[in-house]
């Protein structure tokens, strides 16, 4: 069996999973960062638009109220150079139609507060400071101003702020200035309402920087907010975004007042950019796990089939005998891959057996020609045994020879059986004993004892004599005592022993072992391994020779086979 | 090929988790938060209203607005935590009336996962993250200065303050008696705990300055005493003989500093309560409470008669929404 070689190459999932995966995340990563970018430009764009917009809508807002201002002013002025029963009537017309308007007042070429019109309010009897009116800026102006909001000071318990928009009157006898002040909480609130996304918001700047309202005018006060406006006039109307804060302005007309629409890029661009981000990335990961598990099971399709297929020609290579061959399932390739090792299975299997037929019957053929060859040495020292007896008279045991001889020759042949009768069998063991012991003039003895039963059981040919050979050559030849040999036959359980014991010389192990080794060389004739050998291509393994010895004690051999009858073998 | 499948599960599953959990975090939420004023009348809890308002719409939060009818009701004020309690409010913008009886409903409220933010006087419970308010000793310390800056010879003051369980008014009137004592020119004629309702407190201020004629420094601490300690001196035409500092604004209190009744406004800055009330409810829910810092202080300024219609001024005693009266 071989030792499975350790692995070193990668595995099919492994190496299409990898890169399937790392191709999909590259070119999402691409992708995300691509679109990311793109839309993140595409986001500041469009806050900036909405920005303007948002600037834009509330300076128009802006300047039409201050537009409004200019036409009520005209209006007002008109009426100033009325009758004063006419003008009053014409004012609290105006005023009627015009809620929005807080009071109109008018002044005194010193600046005194001479009149007063407003709907349904009396203006304070002593006025600590009105906000309304300022005498110098009124008489350095030749034109209509308008004043920055302020709050309306001249009522009690009533503090509305207002914008107040004043002008000469040139020919309006006792009064020299008149002041209109219009409600501001209107603009107000408008810009109030005003949001660029959901945080931004406008505000109302003078040319100097100075904020004209903030919706968040409290938060300023109490430094918990700041507006850079000192950097912000100095810039020229449009947009200016950095990376937190975009900054529209935006002139309202020629008051000189500017609108400053301020959003946060965090929440009009950052949070939609991560937004865009986390659904990107939950997509992402969607396309990698779908393209991980499409990987997974192609890879699946072609890998665990060709595993299965690996499987079974390693197991095929373990034990070639026993191996039986199950299609392997998968794609056609496998399918295909499969079929032929299936046919290759099949065709090894049978040569195989093929081969090993073969093998046992060109063994068995050998053997039978060896057994039918008569080593010519023991061929001659028995004729000239004869002859000598012959010579010297002794008809006798001459005769007793050539039968023994003939015997011999017979049953070797037995008409080309390979099976001979147990009986048979001890007949030729007995004729070698008897030709062996003229030869040897007596050296040794020897004994038969036969289970009668055994009789009949078929055995093969010539087992017994290259035993008994091997005896007498190298245990009892060179004994000076007498030597002795005994053969027994029983029955064991199933099996049949033969038994053949010396006293002979003995052999150490590493004897033993040759014995059963080697071939018989330049021998002739059956050696005690092609006697093992034989027995056990007929019988199989669990048959065949035991040899124990001990030197200067004996041999003793086993043959052990199983009972065999007339007529059992051919079934074999 | 069992084990690899396992993994493989463990993975999607793990993936599958995250997308959950990622698109449920995408879901905008509103935090929905209450405040719970002392009153809801008074030009001071209107400007906190507006700041808070101003703050829910910025930060997109689903504000409740409610107060008890008048500013020593703790027990109402108890019942509204509750309620809001009961109604899934996730944080409460908090003004207590008493210090101590509100601390239970609070605690309470906290230990129900309610975030508390207490603006302008707190409450005496730990479960507060944050108090946004006015410092109270320094705003009684700035009155009396002003006091003591203007008034030469010897002083002799008379307190009105309001209920004796607001922290804020015994804060202040502690602030105020101190600078008076280290002056060393100063006398603490007497104090007077009123109701914080001007009518109230006009009589009971008017009862004060008949008892005690000699008074030539009047500090009143809130915005409804300020209001009645104003109309008691107009009323006994006493302009000219008692210095009246007040606290807070309203349109009778301006009227009155121009007449010369009032001659000083400790001014706070309720929208910045209202505001950043609101603002740190939604920092504590959304952020955690690291943004937050632990006490914050509104600015408070005073106003007289020299600086009443300074821009600054106006823009901080007067809003621009217009209300009703």
């Amino acid at each position: 069996m071989k030792q499975r070689v350790p692995h070193t190459g990668l595995r099919i999932t492994t190496i299409l999973v990898s890169m399937v995966v790392s191709v999909v995340t590259i070119i999402l990563c691409c992708c995300v960062f691509v679109f990311l970018d793109r839309y993140r430009s595409a986001m500041v764009q469009s806050a900036r638009t909405s920005s303007e917009q948002a600037v834009s809508q509330v300076s128009s807002t802006v300047e039409s109220y201050l537009r409004d201002m200019d036409q009520s002013m005209r209006l007002v002025r008109q009426f100033m150079l009325e009758e004063p029963e006419r003008r009053d009537e014409l004012l609290s017309a105006f005023l009627k139609f015009r809620p929005d308007v807080v009071a109109v007042t008018s002044y005194s070429p010193e600046g005194e507060l001479l009149e007063c019109w407003a709907p349904g309010r009396e203006p304070k009897e002593e006025i600590f400071q009105n906000l309304s009116f300022d005498l110098q800026t009124a008489r350095a102006a030749e034109e209509p101003y308008i004043m920055a909001p302020h709050v309306e000071s001249i009522f009690e318990g009533y503090y509305p702020w207002v914008v107040t928009v004043t002008a000469p009157i040139p020919e309006g006898g006792e009064a020299a200035w008149v002041s209109l002040d219009l409600s501001f909480s209107g603009i107000s609130s408008y810009i109030n309402n005003v949001s660029i996304g959901q945080r931004g918001y406008c505000f109302l700047m003078d040319a100097g920087g100075n904020i004209v309202y903030h919706p968040q005018q409290q938060l300023l006060y109490s430094g918990l907010k700041s507006e850079n406006t000192a950097a912000l006039a100095a810039l020229a109307d449009g947009t200016y975004a950095d990376d937190t804060v975009i900054s529209c302005l935006e002139a309202v007309g020629d008051s000189g007042w500017r609108i400053v629409g301020v959003s946060y890029v965090d929440e009009l661009v950052n949070r939609n950019v991560t937004e865009m981000l986390r659904l990107s990335f939950v997509l992402a990961i969607v396309v990698l796990a779908a393209s991980l598990l499409t990987s997974w099971l192609l890879s699946r399709l072609l890998d665990r089939p060709l595993r299965g297929l690996a499987a079974a020609m390693g197991s095929f290579e373990k034990d070639a005998d026993h191996f039986t061959y199950r299609p392997v399932g998968g794609t056609r390739e496998v399918q295909e891959l499969s079929q032929s090792f299936g046919h290759m299975v099949v065709r090894i299997q049978k040569l195989m057996t093929t081969v090993r037929e073969e093998e046992v019957n060109l063994r068995k053929t050998e053997l039978r020609a060896l057994q039918t060859q008569i080593n010519p040495h023991f061929l001659y020292n028995t004729l000239d045994s004869i002859a000598w007896m012959c010579e010297q008279g002794r008809n006798a045991d001459a005769v007793k020879m050539v039968h023994a001889l003939a015997r011999l020759f017979r049953i070797s042949i037995s008409q080309g059986h390979e099976l001979i009768p147990v009986a048979r069998e001890i007949e030729h063991a007995e004729s070698y004993l008897q030709i062996q012991k003229y030869r040897y003039k007596n050296q040794f003895t020897y004994a038969f004892d036969v289970d009668p039963e055994c009789l009949d059981f078929l055995c093969n040919k010539i087992t017994l004599q290259p035993i008994i050979e091997n005896a007498i050559n190298h245990g009892l030849k060179l004994l000076v005592d007498e030597g002795r040999i005994d053969v027994r036959v029983y029955r064991d359980g199933e099996d049949v022993v033969f038994c053949v014991q010396d006293n002979g010389v003995g052999m150490t192990p590493e004897q033993v072992e040759s014995i059963l080794r080697r071939d018989p060389g330049n021998h002739t004739g059956i050696g005690i391994k092609n006697v093992n050998d034989r027995l056990q291509i007929y019988f199989g393994r669990q048959y065949g020779l035991h040899i124990t010895s001990e030197p200067d004690v004996g041999t003793t051999v086993e043959i052990r086979m199983p009972q065999i009858r007339e007529g059992d073998y051919e079934t074999k | 090929m069992k084990r690899s499948k396992s993994i493989l599960l463990c993975i999607l599953l793990t993936l599958f988790c995250l997308c959950g959990c990622l698109s449920e975090n995408t879901m905008p939420t509103q935090h929905s938060v209450v405040l719970i004023a002392k009153s809801t009348s008074t030009e001071f809890w209107l400007s906190v209203f507006a700041g808070a308002e101003a703050a829910a719409t910025e930060y997109n939060v689903n504000l409740t607005i409610i107060g008890p009818e008048t500013e020593e009701d703790y027990e109402a004020q108890n019942a509204m935590v509750e309620r809001a309690v009961q109604e899934n409010a996730e944080a409460i913008v908090f003004s207590a009336i008493d210090f101590e009886n509100n601390a239970g409903a609070i605690d309470a409220a906290a230990q129900a996962g309610v975030q508390v933010v207490a603006i302008d006087s707190s409450v005496d419970s730990t479960a507060v993250k944050t108090y946004i308010g006015t410092d109270n000793y320094a705003a009684g310390r700035m009155a009396a200065q002003t006091a003591l800056g203007r008034l030469d010879g010897t002083l002799n003051v008379g307190i009105v303050n309001y209920d004796i369980s607001s922290a804020n008014g015994q804060e202040r009137e502690r602030g105020a008696k101190d600078v008076f004592m280290e002056s060393g020119r100063a006398e603490i004629t007497a104090v007077i705990n009123t109701l914080a309702e001007a009518e109230t407190a006009r009589i009971d201020t008017a009862a004060l300055l008949a008892e005690h004629p000699e008074i030539n420094v009047l500090l009143a601490f809130n915005e409804p005493t300020s209001v009645g300690a104003a109309q008691a001196v107009g009323d006994l035409g006493l302009s000219e003989q008692v210095f009246l500092v007040g606290f807070d604004s309203n349109v009778v209190t301006v009227d009155c500093l121009q007449e010369g009744s009032v001659d000083a406004l400790v001014v706070q800055n309720p929208y910045a309560m209202g505001y950043l009330g609101v603002e740190s409810a939604y920092r504590l829910l959304s952020g955690g409470s690291k943004d937050v810092q632990h006490v914050v202080d509104t600015s408070t300024r005073i106003v007289d008669r020299e600086n009443l219609f300074s821009i600054d001024s106006q823009k901080a005693l007067f809003a621009f929404e217009q209300r009703t009266h």
